[in-house]
C-alpha cells in the first residue's frame, strides 16, 4: 500500500475554508506536485499559480503549514507533519482564489521605492568598466538575485502592520541600486525610501532573510538604507 | 459575456521580446497606447527568465559580428534565413549596451570591469554575456521594472485564442482572449498586434519551458492562414532531470557545463556508454549525446525511472559543489545529491526553432500581425547555439516595436472585426464546456508518450506516419471530453485543455515536417535518412492551412550573404 498525505487547501476566496484531500506520497515529490495531483486527479476545480518549476520565476509560493515558501522546490519530506500538509494563499496579499493572490501591490510598492534603473548613459556609450573585486559591486551582487516571489513580503510583520510599508524586497532591491554607480537616479530613490512606509518603518524583525528562498538578506540592504538615508539627511541631501 | 475595447498595439508575451517591444513601442512614440498582455504574471511566465547561460554578443575586440554569424549559419545547418541571422548578430550588439546602460542590467565582468564572455558550446569564441548562472533573471527582472515604470496597459494572466481578421479579410483586426482570473471573453482591437507568446516544445514526455508554454501563438498563427518554417526542427537538451511519475521538476534542464567539467553518463548497469557512440564521450554535442542517450533508452539500458545516470563524484562533491552551486542546490531540494551521488537524466525538448515565417522587421504575410521570438522562424535554421535564443527575443522584440509603432503611423485605423470569425471562436473556446466532464490527464500523458516515441530525438518513416495517426486520434478523443463548467473564474482545468488542442494541433505540423524532410540536419535525424543532404541545394519547410488541410512544402534557402563552403572570415577564405 502506498503511504499518502492528507493535504488541507485553502478553497475559494478570503472568506473560504480548508478542503482535505488524500494525495499518494511519491519519494520525489514537492509541495507544487502535490497541489497538481489534487487538480489532475481529485478536483479539477482547484485553482493555483506556477510558471517555471524551478525556482526562477517566482510565480508558485504559497503558505505550508503555516510558513511561506516557493512550493516548486520544497520537497514533501521537509514540511509534512504526522503524514499531514495545510496550504494556503500566500498572507499580506488579497487572495484571487484557492492558492492563488494577487500580486499587484507587491509590484506597485517595488516602483514605489523607485525599484528601476536610472540611466546615466545611452546604448551609444560603451559599457562601463566596473571592478568585481569593488565594494559597491560586491553589495549590489549580494542582494541582486531576488526572483520577486514575495515570500519576504508575506513573512514580515511590518507589511501585517502598517499598509504603508513598501516591504523587504522593494527596499532590498532600492538598496542594490543605490550601490549601483551607474545609476542617476540615487537622490530621489532615497528621498522615496526614507520616507513613510519606507526604509525606517521596518523593525528588523528579520523575518524576511529567515524566510528568503534564495538565502538573501533584506535586513541588512534595509539597515543599509537606514544608514545611507541619515548620511544623506545630515549632508541635507535629502 | 464579451467586453471590448481597442488599443493601438497589442502585445502577446511578456518575455525578452514583448517587453522589449512594449519598452521600444513606447520610446518611439509615447502617445500611442500599448497594451501587452500575457498568460501569466507580467515577465515571471515564459522562458527568457530560465536563460541560466546567457547572450551572444561579438563586444570584444578579437571577435567579430561576421564570426558571430558564422557560427550561426554553420550551428544551423545552413538552414537559416541569413538576412534574419545577419540582423541578429549585428543589432546584438547595440541591445547588450542598452540592456547594460538603459535597462539596468548589471552583467559580469572581467578581472579588468570589462563585460566577461564565456565559452559555450558550437562557438569559435567566448561570447557569451551572463549574470552568473541565472542571466534570464537578470534581463527579465530589470525589464519588468521598466515596463511597470511606463504607462503601458497590462493584461496578466489573459489568455490569447484566436486571431480575428478584419471584415475583409485584409488585415488583422484583434485578438480574442479570455481573461484567466475571471473566466470573461475579451476581444481588443489593435492597429498592430505582435505575436511573442514564446513556443516552447512542451508536447514532449520531458521538455524544459515552462508550463505555461503551450504552443498557443503558433497554433493561432496556422488557423489564420500565417505560413509556418522549420517545424519539424526541435532541439533536445542531452540532461534533464528525471525524477518519476507525477513530478513536475522531471525534464528541467541540469547544465551542459556538468559534461563539460568531466561528468560521466552510465546506463541502468552503471556502465559508461559514450565511447560507443563518439570519441568526445560525454563531451560531444548536444544532439550527439541526446541521440546516444535516446538510443540507449530504447536498448532498455536504463536506471528505475527510465533513463541513465549522470555522475559528478569523482571529480570531489566540495569542488562540484562549488562550482554548480544552483544545480547542486536545485537538484537537493528535491532529494537528489548531484554533487556525490548519482542522478537519473534523459534528453528533454529545449528549444522549437521552427515558427512563423517573417520578415526581418518583424513584419508576416497578415498585416497587422507581427511575430519576435520563439513564435518566429528563420533566424536559427536547423539548430540554436545556447545564447542566441535570448539575443533573438530581446533584438526582435525591440524591433518589433519600432515597426509596430511606424505601422500605426501609417495605418491609423483598425479593421472593424469579422463578426462571423469572432462569434465562431467565442464557440471555439467554450467546447470543452458543454461536453462531458472525462480524463483529460490520460490524454495529455499519452501526447507526450506519442511524440517522445514517435517523434522523437530519432525518427523514422513508420514511426512519423504511426505518430500522426495517433495524433488524429488523440485529437477525436479530445474533443469529445470535457471539463467542468462551474466557476470560470482561474479555471485551469479548462485552461489545461485549451494547452492540450494548441499541443495536438501543432504536434501534427511538426509530425507533417518530419516526415517531409528526407534528411538529417541539426536538430532534426532520420535514421532512415541519417545524411544531411547537398548543402548547396538546402531547402526549409514551410506549412500552411488552407481550407481546414495542411499543407507542407519544401523552398530552397536563399544564401543572400554566404554560400556553403564560403565563410565572411578572413582567414578561413585564406
Amino acid at each position: 500500500m502506498t503511504n499518502t498525505i492528507e493535504v488541507s487547501l485553502w478553497r475559494g476566496k478570503a472568506d473560504g475554508r480548508y478542503q482535505t484531500f488524500s494525495v499518494p506520497q511519491r519519494e520525489n515529490q514537492t509541495v507544487l506536485d502535490v497541489v497538481t495531483w489534487v487538480q489532475r486527479n481529485a478536483d479539477p476545480t482547484l485553482s493555483y499559480r506556477f510558471a517555471c518549476r524551478v525556482g526562477m520565476c517566482g510565480s508558485c509560493a504559497m503558505t505550508v503549514n503555516g510558513r511561506p515558501r516557493w512550493t516548486c522546490r520544497t520537497h514533501t519530506s521537509k514540511v509534512v507533519e504526522n503524514g499531514r500538509l495545510e496550504i494556503g494563499p500566500l498572507a499580506n496579499l488579497p487572495v484571487i482564489k484557492d492558492l492563488t493572490c494577487d500580486m499587484q501591490a507587491f509590484f506597485e510598492k517595488w516602483q514605489k521605492a523607485k525599484g528601476v534603473f536610472a540611466p546615466s548613459k545611452t546604448k551609444n556609450d560603451p559599457i562601463e568598466k566596473i571592478l568585481p573585486g569593488s565594494p559597491p559591486r560586491q553589495a549590489a551582487d549580494a542582494a541582486i538575485e531576488c526572483i520577486n516571489c514575495a515570500v519576504c513580503f508575506a513573512a514580515c510583520d511590518t507589511v501585517r502592520w502598517n499598509e504603508d510599508y513598501v516591504g523587504p524586497a522593494a527596499l532590498n532591491r532600492a538598496w542594490t541600486l543605490v550601490n549601483d554607480v551607474r545609476d542617476a537616479g540615487n537622490r530621489d530613490r532615497l528621498s522615496a525610501v526614507a520616507a513613510g512606509g519606507g526604509c525606517h518603518a521596518c523593525h528588523s524583525h528579520q523575518s524576511c532573510q529567515e524566510h528568503c528562498p534564495k538565502a538573501l538578506n533584506p535586513t541588512a540592504s534595509i539597515a543599509g538604507l537606514k544608514r545611507r538615508t541619515m548620511q544623506a539627511y545630515i549632508r541635507r541631501e535629502l | 459575456m464579451l467586453e471590448r475595447f481597442k488599443t493601438d498595439i497589442l502585445i502577446l508575451g511578456s518575455g525578452g521580446a514583448g517587453l522589449f517591444a512594449a519598452l521600444h513601442a513606447h520610446q518611439a512614440n509615447p502617445s500611442l497606447q500599448v497594451t501587452l498582455a500575457t498568460k501569466g504574471l507580467l515577465g515571471k511566465c515564459g522562458c527568457t527568465r530560465m536563460v541560466q547561460g546567457g547572450y551572444n554578443v561579438a563586444l570584444n575586440p578579437g571577435d567579430s559580428v561576421e564570426r558571430h554569424f558564422m557560427d550561426t549559419i554553420e550551428g544551423g545547418k545552413w538552414l537559416p534565413n541569413q538576412d534574419m541571422a545577419w540582423k541578429l548578430v549585428t543589432t546584438a550588439v547595440e541591445r547588450v549596451r542598452e540592456l547594460e546602460n538603459e535597462i539596468g542590467c548589471f552583467f559580469d565582468r572581467n578581472a579588468d570591469g570589462t563585460l566577461h564572455g564565456k565559452a559555450f558550446a558550437g562557438q569559435t569564441f567566448d561570447r557569451t554575456v551572463h549574470k552568473g548562472d541565472l542571466t534570464g533573471i537578470e534581463i527579465i527582472n530589470r525589464l519588468m521594472e521598466q515596463v511597470w515604470a511606463r504607462p503601458v496597459r497590462r493584461l496578466e494572466e489573459h489568455r490569447a485564442v484566436a486571431l480575428i481578421p478584419a471584415r475583409d479579410g485584409a488585415s488583422l483586426s484583434g485578438v480574442l482572449m479570455i481573461d484567466i482570473r475571471t473566466g470573461l471573453f475579451r476581444f481588443v482591437e489593435a492597429k498592430a498586434v505582435l505575436l511573442a507568446t514564446g513556443g516552447g516544445p512542451t508536447m514532449y514526455r520531458y521538455h524544459t519551458p515552462s508550463g505555461d508554454k503551450s504552443m498557443d501563438g503558433l497554433a493561432m498563427a496556422l488557423r489564420a492562414g500565417v505560413p509556418l518554417r522549420d517545424m519539424e526542427m526541435v532541439q533536445f537538451h542531452p540532461t534533464g532531470l528525471l525524477a518519476g511519475v507525477d513530478t513536475r521538476m522531471t525534464g528541467t534542464v541540469l547544465e551542459e557545463g556538468l559534461r563539460g567539467a568531466g561528468g560521466h553518463l552510465l546506463d541502468g548497469a552503471q556502465r559508461r556508454f559514450m565511447a560507443d557512440y563518439d570519441p568526445k564521450l560525454e563531451r560531444a554535442t548536444r544532439d550527439v549525446v541526446s541521440r546516444a542517450i535516446y538510443a540507449e533508452m530504447r536498448a532498455g539500458r536504463t536506471t528505475p525511472n527510465g533513463g541513465v545516470y549522470i555522475k559528478m563524484g569523482h571529480l570531489g562533491p566540495e569542488k562540484v559543489a562549488k562550482q554548480f552551486k544552483g544545480m547542486v542546490e536545485r537538484c537537493a531540494d528535491c532529494g537528489f545529491d548531484l554533487a556525490g551521488g548519482l542522478v537519473e537524466v534523459v534528453p528533454t525538448a529545449h528549444y522549437f526553432m521552427g515558427g512563423v515565417v517573417c520578415d526581418v522587421d518583424t513584419a508576416t504575410g497578415l498585416p497587422g500581425l507581427f511575430v519576435a521570438g520563439e513564435d518566429s522562424g528563420g533566424a536559427h535554421g536547423a539548430n540554436r547555439l545556447g545564447g542566441n535564443g535570448v539575443a533573438n527575443s530581446t533584438v526582435f522584440g525591440g524591433i518589433a516595436g519600432e515597426t509596430m509603432a511606424a505601422w500605426v503611423a501609417r495605418n491609423p485605423a483598425s479593421g472593424e472585426p469579422d463578426e462571423d470569425i469572432l462569434g465562431a471562436e467565442l464557440v471555439r473556446a467554450q467546447l470543452p464546456l458543454t461536453a462531458k466532464a472525462g480524463d483529460l490527464n490520460r490524454l495529455r500523458e499519452r501526447l507526450l508518450d506519442i511524440m517522445w516515441d514517435d517523434v522523437g530525438v530519432i525518427r523514422n518513416a513508420a514511426g512519423l506516419a504511426r505518430g500522426l495517426d495517433k495524433l488524429g486520434a488523440i485529437e477525436d478523443e479530445l474533443l469529445a471530453t470535457g471539463v467542468p463548467d462551474g466557476d470560470r473564474a482561474f479555471n485551469l482545468t479548462w485552461h489545461d485543455w485549451l494547452n492540450l488542442r494548441s499541443l495536438i494541433e501543432i504536434s501534427k505540423v511538426i509530425t507533417g515536417a518530419a516526415l517531409k524532410r528526407e534528411n538529417s540536419r541539426g536538430a532534426h535525424y532520420r535514421e532512415d535518412f541519417p545524411e544531411a543532404g547537398d548543402l548547396a541545394t538546402s531547402t526549409f519547410t514551410v506549412a500552411r492551412q488552407r481550407g481546414g488541410r495542411l499543407e507542407i512544402s519544401d523552398q530552397p534557402v536563399q544564401f543572400t550573404i554566404v554560400r556553403p563552403g564560403e565563410s565572411l572570415l578572413k582567414e578561413a577564405a585564406e
